[in-house]
């Protein structure tokens, strides 16, 4: 992750060096690697210690913090899609909830074997998101309100599936139990260090990356998000791209469901709950900005994680979840403000 | 009008290391209309910005009356009766008249209710004041570019009415509107307003301005007068004489290329304000620069979009050919697909990522191009660029800075450089050079000729006179949709402007 270089839009076009940058702009560049550092530093400092052990750094603690972190990590990583282009999908933690109910309930009403479950899961998140990218293309209507309505639909829905019941799942072969393999979401791998659900959240970002900076398609998003008649007039086929960065965040939410389901041995049409919030904040603390255009999947990364680790060392001390999100918003404001003075450097806000 | 109304001297601006301006002496007289000229980063704008407030200068002094001034913010520069009115207009489309004159000081009625028949009422008789009639009621989205001038300048003067300073405000008007517009300067002026005039366009200085003053790398060039022969003041401006503006025209065309024989844009739904072509009958053959000309609502920019599909939805009757095939140009995968690109008359609006780095807006018309198998390849991109870069003199000569960052004139010559990327065969152009500086006209210009040596052909829409009747071969003249007169290029600007109000020349 660390000599990936966060470009404003993708690669650079040039190998040549870039004289005088602006500092601040520098911070800007790297502030949520910079903050993720700061946060660690002061996990390392303010720690509680047993026996001279810092807990912070404790592998299981860490292993907690990735582990907390991959449902909401996913969803910032197609979140991070849509607000390049300067949209938003407010749909997804309850595109979560509806597909770790449908996870759930195929298995263990339906009898559905793991593979079909899971592929008919994804394919519903991205039909769910190609759906409200249409509506939001073909009627020229805000995202916002779009996905708002998706957010109630999708856990009308759930409630629907569920019949606003808790589904558990429990393992073992024959009808009504689902396949133990499936029970692996919740485990750790490697020597009992790496949590899966962080490997399936690293693998998505990594996927994500290379669409995003590498592909025609990775172009079109930011181009998209640059200035949309300037793109049409290019050629860019915008109607299209919209619904797609849709379908990726339906992708992604349904991908986090799967990935709740498997951790939490349970399907609950209420589960999700304001995380496409943690996910939009991750995303702006990442640097992308919420004018479309501009942003990086590294940045979103390391946004996520700082969430969590801040999260994480104000549990070890003891600290009120009421400080945690003020905590929480104090670092978005901070973010806000350092890329709006870069704007303002670069002369182009207002 | 002797004693100088406001002197500023010796004034130093620096930006981090950029210094602005380097030392400026500017004076201005009651009464008098003083033109600023200087190419874009000469320093008018800081200079202008330091007048009106927006920032304090490092080192210098600003007196109004003898008296020396000091102004924090652009509120105490009003104050001082110092009003400014800026290119970007700083009126709400959405509200009337009435309400954009009175925002933020509004006249009430007791209890806290707006009072609207009083602010009518004094807002008409402000705009009848200097003789213009527009209904206070109106809209300001519903009115056009030259009538938004005039509102913001009886709201800048009923802030402010000592000294008005005016950036650019010619640069968005057609003929007869800049004619209306320097009627009511003069009509200023002669009650005392003293005003300060920020242009790009030389040849308007002499009808307008009592007083000339030139500025290059934030420095006073020189001080001439109006009627100073125009290759005077292009020296003063670039510092060197300029060659030729405008390059020789062609030999001779080739083939026709875009062909329109009583062509009409038939919309889906009626749109008022919105000129469709109406039974337009014009070629354009390979290599030959047409132009078009037109009053403000002649059609000029209607024909364009329609023609590229990013107008009205809508669809084409009569005939309508590329190289002699009929082509349904109805969308802009079509129009592109036939060989088309179109430069718009809105570079910040419509034309480029203003935030993303040059180099990304450049391949912008050719990511098929740039990247066979959906992946990018760096190496592609690279070319594409080092081919733009080899075709348009883009300073800096950086592709990975944000192209919001360059001059206006910059930021048109990588909106020209990505359309010629994707190799068009007939390149339609709106305002090909509004806000652009002299230097850069001169290149853009050449680029053109060059271009269509090649075998380009270009339609090109332009509201500056010279600017057609200079670069193109012929200039085929819209009224109300139709076309209605065409002339050679080099024809007298009066012949030209006859046609287009419909008048015996």
């Amino acid at each position: 992750m660390s000599d990936e270089k966060i470009s404003a839009a993708g690669a650079p076009v040039t190998a040549a060096p870039q004289k005088h940058r602006d500092p601040l702009a520098l911070i800007v560049r790297f502030q949520s690697l910079i903050g993720l550092v700061l946060v660690a530093i002061g996990g390392i400092i303010f720690s509680p210690r047993r026996h001279g052990e810092i807990l912070f750094l404790n592998p299981d603690n860490i292993a907690n913090i990735v582990r907390a972190v991959s449902e909401t990590g996913i969803i910032a990583i197609g979140m991070t899609f849509v607000i390049i282009t300067a949209g938003i999908d407010l749909s997804v933690g309850a595109v979560l909830g509806l597909s770790s109910v449908v996870t759930a309930s195929m298995m263990i009403s339906g009898g559905f074997g793991l593979i079909p479950t899971i592929l008919a899961v994804l394919v519903m998140g991205i039909v769910f998101g190609a759906i409200q990218g249409t509506i939001s293309t073909r009627f020229r209507l805000e995202p916002f309100i779009v996905t708002l309505a998706g957010l109630q639909a999708a856990r009308g829905l759930a409630l629907v599936v569920s019949g606003n019941q808790y589904i558990n799942i429990s393992y073992g072969d024959g009808p009504g139990l689902a396949p133990p393999v499936f029970a692996v979401l919740g485990e750790r791998l490697f020597n009992n260090t790496v949590p899966v659900a962080t490997l399936v959240f690293i693998v998505f970002a990594a996927i994500a990356t290379i669409v995003l900076n590498t592909t025609r398609f990775g172009r079109y998003v930011f181009a998209v998000g640059g200035n949309e008649r300037a793109a049409r007039i290019s050629g860019v086929p915008v109607s299209m791209v919209k619904i797609s960065v849709y379908a990726i965040t339906g992708f992604a939410a349904a991908l986090a469901g799967i990935v709740h389901a498997g951790q939490f041995n349970f399907g609950s049409a209420n589960d999700g709950m304001g995380y496409e919030l943690t996910a939009i904040a991750a995303v702006v603390i990442g640097g992308t900005s919420l004018f479309g255009g501009a942003g990086s999947m590294v940045g979103t990364v390391a946004g996520t994680i700082m969430l969590g680790a801040l999260a994480n060392i104000l549990q070890l001390n003891n600290i009120t979840p009421a400080m945690q999100l003020l905590a929480t918003a104090a670092i978005i404001v901070l973010a806000a403000v350092l890329q709006s003075l870069v704007r303002r450097r670069e002369g182009l806000g207002r | 009008m002797t004693a100088p109304l406001l002197v500023m001297t010796g004034a130093v601006k620096r930006f981090g290391g950029v210094q602005a301006l380097r030392g400026v002496d500017f004076d201005l007289k009651a009464g008098e209309i003083h033109a600023l000229l200087g190419e874009n980063g000469a320093g008018k704008s800081t200079l202008m910005n330091l007048l009106s407030g927006v920032y304090t200068p490092d080192e210098g002094t600003i007196e109004i009356d003898g008296k020396p001034v000091r102004f924090n913010n652009p509120r105490e520069a009003q104050a001082a009766g110092i009003a400014t009115i800026f290119q970007e207009l700083d009126l709400v489309p959405s509200l009337d008249v009435a309400a954009n004159l009175f925002l933020g000081r509004e006249l009430m009625r007791p209890g806290g209710f707006l009072d609207v028949p009083a602010m009518r009422r004094e807002a008409k008789k402000r705009l009848e004041a200097i003789e213009i009639a527009i209904d206070p009621g109106a809209m300001v989205a519903d009115l056009s570019i030259g009538q938004r001038q005039v509102v913001a300048i009886v709201k800048a003067l009923s802030y402010a009415s000592r000294v008005l300073i005016m950036d650019e405000p010619t640069a968005a008007l057609t003929v007869g509107e800049v004619e209306r517009l320097f009627d009511i300067m003069r009509k200023l002026a002669a009650t005392g307003v003293g005003i300060v005039y920020i242009s790009h366009r030389l040849e308007e200085v002499p009808g307008i301005a009592d007083r000339v003053t030139v500025m290059r790398d934030g420095r006073v060039a020189g001080i001439t007068e109006p009627h100073a022969p125009q290759a005077e003041l292009v020296r003063l401006l670039v510092g060197r004489p300029l060659d030729e503006l405008y390059p020789q025209r062609a030999k001779g065309a080739g083939k026709p290329l875009l062909s329109l024989r009583d062509a009409s844009f038939k919309l889906a739904r009626d749109s008022a304000g919105w000129q469709a072509p109406q039974g337009v009958s014009l070629d354009v053959h390979e290599g030959e620069i047409v132009g078009l000309a037109g009053i403000m609502g002649a059609g000029r920019t209607e024909l364009l979009s329609a023609l590229y599909g990013t107008g009205l939805s809508g669809h084409w009757e009569g005939e309508v050919a590329i190289s002699g095939r009929p082509v349904k140009l109805d969308s802009i995968k079509a129009a592109r697909h036939a060989g088309i690109a179109f430069v718009t008359d809105d570079r910040r609006g419509s034309g480029l990522m203003l935030r993303m780095a040059v180099g990304l807006n450049l391949v912008m018309s050719v990511i098929r191009r740039i990247s066979p198998n959906w992946l990018v390849s760096p190496r592609r991109q690279a070319e594409a660029v080092k081919e733009s870069f080899g075709q348009f003199d883009i300073r800096p000569k950086n592709p990975d800075i944000a192209v919001g960052a360059l001059s206006g004139g910059n930021q048109q010559k990588v909106v020209l450089a990505k359309e010629i990327l994707g190799n068009p065969r007939l390149l339609l152009l709106d305002e090909p050079t509004r806000g652009v500086d002299v230097g850069a006209k001169g290149e853009i210009y050449a680029r053109l000729r060059a271009l269509a040596a090649q075998g380009l052909g270009i339609l090109v829409a332009s509201s500056e006179m010279p600017e057609l009747i200079g670069l193109c071969d012929r200039i085929v003249v819209l009224r109300q949709g139709r076309n209605v007169a065409e002339f050679m290029g080099g024809v007298d600007e009066h012949t030209v402007l006859a046609a287009a109000n419909g008048r015996e020349a």
